[in-house]
């Protein structure tokens, strides 16, 4: 047997082994490869950078936990970006599984480093079933859709909550999502109450969602791993994306040498085929 | 790190390994994995959406004297007529409101939100700001979208100028596609590369508060 034909017939397993020591490997023995900033990223950091300090936003957490390597990042780095501006922050959900623990745990953890206190300057909303109706009601008021916080504290007794009654105290949205939900936050809250948005979407959306920033819905847009690596370097503030992006860039190189592999296997053995014939 | 902490790990840690192992082959620990977070999951959904929703938003406003809430209540509970063959038709009213008022809803933010928007930055200007190189990209989106329409247009056979422009429609779903499987590897590696910064940080980490 060639080594064409042995190529034609490995184990699926030995690819698997390939990519699981192409993860792996990075993290032992640190690879660093370059991170370009890509303007969706840029345009992001510079809308939330020229926001008024002190003023109010809202941080999304619509994934569910399996996508937590590429969405956490994103909401670590909004946080990180959003506090360091002083700003009052919102925390919401309309992902049941998980979505209202993570909003919860992540605040919780950055919160202390720049002095927040919880109902003072952040609220987390919790989660709320039937999006479309939690979406278009807190354009009405958004103590008649929450009327509690996650842990059932009316939000009458957050001072933050006093000053904010509906859309129009928002002075931002950052949506950060592994599904369609900001289809929905376009266009029923930028669209109907016009909300400036950003958004963080899985790699598997991202290329839907350029389309938004290209007509104006989004102020900039990341997108998977690496967008979630190139707002981390526009903070200022390298974490697990960055050490993240090593293993995708070496996982990336690795798929490429085995697509190659494979094209050069069937055309070399469609070749010896045709002579045999 | 507490013990309750490094329990948790651990938990997170088998389950995690449990299903990496059916990339071997499917076995007794994948299987048990598989179930047990089927049944979670579901279980914390009903938990959560009576909390949430029927706690929260009927029966506790419902005795605090929003009565006219009950009228929501009973079209919820018609739902569940679904479940007998005889009455099933009662559920009927329920999802009848639930379609209109979605298609409602929906009709309007779709086509203001989503349509318009984005037919609108379909048309731009050849002589805008962006110079020599957003003039052709704006061409390229022009081309792009009418040949790829011109592609799903299935009422004149494709020859001709229409079989022309509805190839080079083709392309550009091709190039699309290109796009799309190309962000999945990276999404789909992403999940791998987060699993295994769990394994090798927080797992192996934990190692060090046991032994």
């Amino acid at each position: 047997m060639s080594f064409w034909e042995r190529m034609e017939k490995i184990d699926r397993r030995w690819v698997y082994l390939m990519v699981a020591l192409a993860v792996i490997l990075p993290f032992i023995i640190p690879a660093k490869f370059p991170i370009s900033i890509t303007p969706e990223a840029q345009m992001l950091y510079d809308a939330v950078e020229a926001l008024p300090d002190s003023c109010t936003v809202m941080v999304v957490f619509d994934y569910y936990p399996s996508t937590i390597a590429e969405c956490e990042p994103m909401t670590r780095s909004a946080l990180h970006h959003m506090w360091r501006k002083d700003c009052k922050v919102i925390t919401l959900s309309n992902i049941p599984l998980g979505g209202p623990s993570m909003a919860e745990t992540v605040t919780r953890e950055i919160a202390p480093e720049y002095g927040k206190v919880y109902g003072e300057d952040f609220v987390n909303l919790g989660y709320k079933a039937n999006y479309v109706a939690v979406l278009s009601g807190m354009g009405t008021s958004i103590e008649s859709i929450f009327p509690t916080d996650n842990s059932g504290t009316p939000l009458s007794e957050l001072p933050m909550m006093d000053s904010v009654v509906n859309y129009e105290q928002i002075s931002f949205i950052f949506e950060v999502a592994d599904n369609a939900m900001p289809d929905y936050w376009v266009s029923i809250v930028n669209a109907q109450f016009g909300v400036p948005m950003g958004c963080g979407t899985t790699a598997v959306s991202a290329p839907k969602y350029y389309a938004f920033v290209g007509a104006g819905q989004f102020v900039g847009l990341l997108g998977g791993m690496k967008g979630a690596a190139e707002y981390e370097i526009l903070i200022g503030k390298q974490d697990k994306a960055v050490v993240g992006m090593g293993a995708q860039s070496l996982v990336h190189l690795l798929i490429i040498a085995l697509v190659i592999l494979g094209n050069i296997s069937f055309f070399v053995l469609r070749r010896q085929g045709r002579r045999r014939a | 790190m507490n013990g309750w902490e490094i329990f948790q790990i651990w938990v997170i840690a088998f389950f995690t390994l449990s299903l990496f192992s059916f990339m071997y082959k499917d076995n007794p620990f994948y299987k048990v994995a598989e179930h047990i977070f089927a049944g979670l999951s579901a279980g914390y959904y009903v938990g959560l959406i009576w909390d949430t929703v029927i706690i929260t938003q009927l029966w506790n406003p419902m005795i605090g004297g929003k009565w006219l809430l009950f009228i929501p209540g009973i079209l919820g509970f018609l739902m569940f007529a679904r479940f007998s063959a005889k009455y099933s038709w009662v559920s009927r009213t329920s999802l009848a409101f639930v379609m209109g008022v979605t298609a409602g809803i929906f009709l309007i933010s779709q086509l203001h939100g989503l349509v318009l928007p984005h037919m609108k930055a379909t048309m731009q200007s050849l002589g805008g700001g962006g110079g020599f190189g957003a003039a052709v990209l704006a061409i390229i989106v022009v081309v792009g979208v009418i040949a790829t329409l011109i592609y799903f247009y299935f009422s004149k056979e494709h020859t001709g100028a229409l079989g022309v422009t509805a190839k080079v429609g083709i392309w550009f779903i091709m190039i699309s596609f290109g796009a799309h499987f190309g962000y999945t590897v990276m999404g789909r590696v992403s999940l791998l590369i987060g699993r295994v910064q769990f394994l090798t940080e927080d797992w192996i980490g934990s190692f060090t508060h046991l032994f």
